[in-house]
């Protein structure tokens, strides 16, 4: 018989299986919801064969692979959210069988009671800030240099507006994530994504992840568009509400 | 993501076309490095203003021609400078520009 | 700017999540890319390191082989 563990989506507070609706877990398995302790963790059971170790080292280097899991996972994960207070996990956290679910609930529970709590009644926001391409595309248009010391100022010239470029797109990130960090219960600053991962084409300065307070959202809403509207050369994005992915952690 | 990649860890190109480009890149990659290097060292020596005028333009001129030289060795074979950029990760990527 | 506020759907998802803002918080570990060709996780070491913490979990819950008095779990 095929070995088989839990999969463990997320861990929620106050939660009705009831109202997960028909959401399914990975691989068409049921959902299963387990209490302990006035928690819910939200798991399905799942092949070893497919989410064992070494089964992991070979699926998680595969993109199509690892896109169906995030997105099933998150689908779980928001079905979760839109009823009850939530700490989603990371993908593919995997326990033997419920008893060791059970006590992986104990383990965490103080970390777990604490993001709970922290993450009640919020939602996450993302915003991110970029700096618009540099356009160098100029250069080629631009007639030969009359000679190399003209050469050398172009050069020159261009550096200084390039460094001035960074620093003023630097600048208006600082001052997004402060004024937006007034309006949020707790801010992340992640890693800027690479362009040729996201649909955006210039560099990305402010990767900004906000957990607002629900009765704060439209504040929010509009204290970010204000900034948008204010810095229209930094293309920012406002994206949300989301689960509280970034604000749940327990490391 | 044109180049979308169906692994995550992709092997080296077996198809001999393909691995003299991609050695060409390589190639290209480390020569534009340098380019990029000699000019910003340049720039840092005609700032400190310790240079004649003889040599400011002579420094000019080679870069000028450096510069014209790989244009030509990127057009060859239909590369961008953004082709040739690696992307060292938490270190950002290796040509600033 | 950007109309990236979708009205919340029916008993629906929250709202749209990209899938590299996805992978960035489900993995913890930022999606980078690495070289020209490869999408790597902050260097696949984080992966495995990543991967083990959670190997380790998976372990420590695995029953000991078979010993004296423990053999009720097998199938």
């Amino acid at each position: 018989m095929a070995d088989r563990g839990q999969y463990l989506f997320a861990v929620a507070r106050g939660l009705d299986p009831q109202q997960l609706g028909d959401v399914s877990g990975l691989r068409d398995a049921a959902i299963q919801v387990l209490e302990h302790r006035g928690l819910q963790a939200v798991t399905c059971s799942v092949d070893l064969a497919e989410f064992g170790e070494e089964a992991l080292r070979r699926n998680l280097e595969s993109l199509p692979w690892l896109e169906g899991v995030a997105r099933a996972h998150d689908d779980v994960v928001q079905a979760t959210a839109l009823v009850a207070t939530t700490a989603p996990m990371r993908l593919v956290t995997i326990c033997s069988d419920e008893a060791s679910v059970r006590a992986r609930l104990d383990e965490w529970y103080d970390g777990l009671a604490t993001a709970l709590d922290r993450v009640e009644g919020c939602h996450e926001w993302s915003v991110k800030t970029f700096a618009a391409p540099a356009p160098d595309s100029g250069d080629d248009a631009a007639p030969k240099d009359a000679s190399g010391a003209a050469y050398l100022a172009r050069k020159r010239a261009r550096a200084s507006d390039q460094r001035a470029a960074a620093d003023a797109a630097a600048q208006v990130a600082d001052v997004v994530h402060q004024e937006l960090g007034r309006r949020a219960r707790a801010v992340r600053r992640l890693a800027p994504q690479d362009p040729r991962l996201t649909e955006f084409p210039g560099t990305m300065v402010l990767n900004g992840a906000y957990l607002v307070d629900d009765g704060s959202r439209e504040t929010f809403r509009s204290v970010a568009e204000d900034l948008a509207s204010r810095y229209p050369d930094a293309g920012i994005d406002i994206r949300g509400p989301w689960p509280p992915y970034s604000f749940a952690t327990l490391d | 993501m044109d180049e979308r990649r169906h692994s995550l860890t992709q092997r080296l190109e077996t198809d001999p076309e393909s691995v003299e480009r991609d050695l060409f890149k390589l190639v290209l990659t480390v020569v534009e490095l340098v380019r990029q290097l000699m000019e910003a060292q340049a720039l840092r020596r005609v700032e400190e203003g310790d240079l004649t005028d003889e040599q400011v333009e002579g420094l000019g001129q080679g870069l000028m021609h450096l510069e014209e030289a790989m244009d030509e060795l990127k057009a060859r074979y239909d590369l961008t400078t953004a082709d040739l950029n690696i992307d060292l990760g938490p270190l950002g990527t290796l040509l600033s520009e | 700017m950007s109309d990236s506020l979708p009205a919340r759907r029916e008993g629906q998802a929250l709202a749209q999540i990209s899938l590299v803002d996805l992978l960035d918080r489900l993995l913890g570990a930022g999606v980078v890319v690495a070289g020209d060709v490869v999408i790597s996780l902050s260097g696949v070491d984080l992966v495995q390191i990543r991967l083990n913490a959670v190997i380790t979990t998976v372990r420590e819950d695995m029953p000991a082989p078979l010993t004296a008095g423990r053999g009720d779990r097998r199938g």
